[in-house]
């Protein structure tokens, strides 16, 4: 989950969200450099004596200028295609689930094999266990197998929501009237927090997701147990 | 990593980024030779001071390209191993088991 301050991104559990890591970080030091050279241009600026300041023709800096750029967008957009059309690779997930969002919940719905379905509503802060997170924590959390491609339908009953976990790099629309599809696959076992991520009213911030991944023999039993 | 990250220019993260610490102080490094060797070569101070930052882009850019290309390499292999590893468990002495194949081949020869 997010920590105070933060500015970076959370650790990634799924091999896109590792990808988009890496991408970013590549991006980055591009950004750091640009940002560099603009600062020592910047010093330059201000500590020469040169004042001429009629126009000049300059067309091998105009070139190089031009060129320059040119590259740096190309080596950032090699990256960003690769990871773009690494997100739409068709996976064959092992497992359907829906989160149809409501104002201010989350409907889970397991459909593939038993009828299981459920509410998630966000824990009050009254409520609260000691040590538990503010306003992050559900009532019913939605379990994963861990390792097995995930297909996720997401929609919504009255207005826009939007199903976000950003350690998973997936964030999606929920659109009242239409089902988005999303996959992804949870690497490690662990507990994944987000929050609704488009504005529905008075409780936006208050209907946050919690992703739970177990080994597929755990999440068998609390789906036997379940429905 | 560490909680409070060392970010230089209040962006780059150059702790917890796999390649970054290296990049930025071979790019130093490299920026300091040529800085310093056009200096000592020319004794043109402003202009020094030019070939030390595009020096460092240079460097750096480049140190960065090559040591993140291994990198990718490496972690790929790694997920070709982790993956070999799981299916060696999950299909030991099995139909699928490649190493058996390979024994009854052996026998029948």
């Amino acid at each position: 989950m997010a920590h105070p301050l933060q500015l970076g991104f959370q650790d990634a559990m799924s091999p896109i969200m590792e990808e988009l890591l890496h991408f970013h970080d590549h991006t980055l030091m591009i950004v750091f450099m640009i940002s560099a050279m603009v600062l020592y241009i910047i010093m330059l600026m201000m500590t020469t004596k040169l004042t001429y300041t009629n126009t000049m023709n300059a067309q091998e800096v105009e070139m190089i200028w031009t060129i320059l750029p040119a590259i740096v967008l190309i080596t950032i957009a090699l990256p960003s295609l690769r990871v773009l059309y690494l997100m739409d690779e068709i996976n064959n997930p092992h497992l359907t689930i829906k989160a149809i969002g409501h104002q201010w919940y989350w409907t889970y719905e397991y459909t593939d094999y038993d009828n299981l379905e459920f509410d998630s509503y966000m824990i009050p802060t009254q409520d609260l266990p000691n040590g538990y997170f503010r306003l992050l924590e559900v009532d019913h959390r939605m379990m994963m197998p861990m390792e097995s491609p995930i297909r996720m339908l997401i929609s919504a009953e009255d207005v826009l929501h939007s199903w976000a976990v950003p350690s998973l790099g997936v964030k999606t629309d929920a659109v009242p009237g239409r089902l988005n599809q999303t996959t992804f696959i949870v690497t490690r076992p662990g507990v994944f927090y987000g929050q609704c991520s488009e504005i529905c009213g008075a409780n936006h911030s208050f209907m946050p997701i919690v992703v739970e991944s177990l080994p597929l023999q755990h999440f068998e039993n609390w789906s036997t147990m379940s429905s | 990593g560490s909680e409070q990250a060392f970010k230089l220019l209040g962006i780059l993260d150059v702790q917890n980024i796999p390649c970054a610490r290296e990049s930025i102080l071979y790019g130093s490094l490299g920026s300091l030779v040529v800085g310093l060797g056009h200096f000592l070569a020319t004794s043109r101070v402003r202009r020094s001071f030019d070939f030390g930052m595009g020096g460092f882009v240079l460097t750096t850019l480049g140190c960065w390209i090559y040591c993140r290309y291994n990198h990718a390499k490496l972690r790929i292999q790694q997920r070709i191993i982790q993956e070999g590893m799981r299916n060696k468990i999950l299909y030991e002495s099995s139909d699928f088991d490649p190493e058996r194949k390979q024994n009854s081949n052996r026998g029948s020869n």
